[in-house]
């Protein structure tokens, strides 16, 4: 089954680890991806994640279609939730102080996506754990990449953990190879 | 079928059944509404009431008027204070209140008003601009709850923030003259609360209810999902004088509506709208 939507969370803190995980991603990704990074009010964050990226980074407007191929970036002030094939933001209340915030989002994704859906989840905050695994409860391939001080790689309970140097490896596994984990 | 994809097919059975059962006893369609969003906010509904299923929650409020409220009051969103958006306010009193001036009679409708602190700071602004006198200020929302809280003219008091985006909206005097203080409340001023025409409105079944000069309904359609929205979209320029104004939330758009052709966007404003044809 191939990968029809790639959600990515991050806190603040791992600002500098998504421009690198964005230009990772191929030219030709067959999913859009969609992003939430915790972030202020006056944080200036397209232009500079897109430097280093081939493909195009938006911060969307509400009701704007998801295109596979482009990264679609949570503006702030709103979660970003994503519809089915298109982008649904929301004013509900933050959640651990954030909005836009990795819980709505991975929530959001598992709810329309199902298994279709990929997650990657940048450690170093509470929030995004519980969207990650509601996630992985609904069929999505999931995986937390780890910081530098996080310590050592593998499994953490059912979750996959990754270092930064291997989120590549974990795309490229996502995009050409058929699910090999068998759901009990 | 996998163990996740069987509990979330039940899971949007249930969902489905609940809105279908809202729908045919109260009136409420929410069928329409943004799915994750709607379900998202049914989920943290179900914590807080502490049931275990949507069909538990069906049960609930199919046989009780008050359960009703509360669900549609969870729905809801309405901003933390007055001023929430202060560049939305500075951008109206730049761009449209010098438009207003020239005109001797003005209507505004509030769409999606919730419990009215934007309809306040909507009130005091007009206000303070001397446009009041001749203002008419409709404010409506689907929810009789939330609207019998906005007619009370009562809000938290407000504070350092709240004065701040205040000034930063180009408010004229203090905030502190719109309001009267009790305790932690504010009353807001009779002149002002007196003068706002709160009215239960239904974007997604009733239809235009007079013709307007200003539209305001900022991130209140982002509830809804595409069709729906672009068929109060319909509504909403039926509804709107031409030369009239439109200002939606800041990451709205007129751009995928059946009405785009119709509008013009006010360049470096936050998201204004001005009805052309």
């Amino acid at each position: 089954m191939s990968v029809g939507l790639l959600v990515v969370g991050a806190p603040r803190s791992a600002g500098a680890d998504v421009e690198t995980l964005l230009s990772q991603l191929p030219a030709q990704l067959p999913a859009p991806v969609v992003i939430v990074l915790h972030r202020g009010p006056h944080d200036v964050l397209a232009a500079p994640l897109a430097r280093r990226c081939a493909l195009p980074v938006v911060e969307p407007d509400d009701k704007e279609d998801l295109v596979p191929g482009r990264v679609y970036l949570a503006p702030w002030g709103y979660h970003l939730l994503v519809d089915r094939g298109c982008v649904a933001l929301s004013v509900e209340s933050p959640e651990h102080g954030c909005r836009p915030a990795i819980d709505a989002l991975f929530e959001s994704a598992a709810d329309s996506y199902g298994a279709a859906a990929a997650g990657l989840l940048f450690s170093g905050h509470d929030d995004g754990q519980e969207g990650l695994s509601f996630l992985r409860g609904r069929g999505g391939r999931v995986a937390v990449v780890m910081g530098e001080s996080d310590g050592g790689e593998g499994q953490e309970g059912e979750v996959e953990r990754l270092s930064l140097s291997e989120v590549g490896g974990w795309l490229t596994r996502l995009a050409y190879v058929p699910r090999g984990r068998v759901q009990p | 079928m996998s163990a996740g994809a069987s509990v979330a097919a039940l899971e949007a059975l249930e969902a489905d059944l609940l809105l279908e059962g809202v729908a045919r006893h109260w009136g409420f369609d929410l069928r329409s509404h943004s799915r994750p969003q709607l379900l998202r906010r049914l989920r943290r509904h179900l914590r807080e009431e502490r049931l275990e299923s949507f069909s538990a929650l069906q049960a609930r409020v199919l046989h009780d008027g008050e359960a009703l409220e509360g669900l549609l009051r969870a729905l809801s969103s309405t901003p933390p204070g007055l001023f929430s958006d202060a560049a939305f306010f500075r951008d109206f009193r730049t761009r449209v209140v010098p438009v207003l001036r020239t005109w001797p009679s003005v209507r505004v409708w509030h769409a999606g008003c919730g419990t009215g602190e934007d309809t306040y700071a909507l009130a005091i602004l007009l206000h303070e601009e001397g446009l009041w006198s001749r203002c008419r200020l409709y404010a409506s929302d689907a929810s009789e709850g939330l609207l019998a809280d906005a007619r009370t003219g009562v809000l938290p008091l407000p504070g350092e923030d709240d004065a701040r985006r205040h000034a930063e909206s180009g408010g004229r005097g203090s905030l502190s003259d719109s309001y009267t203080r009790d305790g932690n409340w504010a009353l807001l001023h009779p002149r002002l609360r007196d003068g706002i025409f709160f009215t239960q409105h239904n974007l997604t079944i009733d239809g235009s209810f007079n013709e307007f000069h200003v539209i305001v309904c900022r991130d209140t359609l982002l509830s809804f999902n595409r069709a729906l929205h672009n068929r109060v979209h319909s509504r909403l320029y039926e509804s709107l004088a031409r030369f009239g104004f439109l200002c939606l939330g800041r990451k709205e758009s007129v751009a995928r509506t059946p009405h785009v052709a119709a509008y013009e966007e006010l360049e470096g404003s936050g998201r204004m709208f001005r009805r052309v044809s």
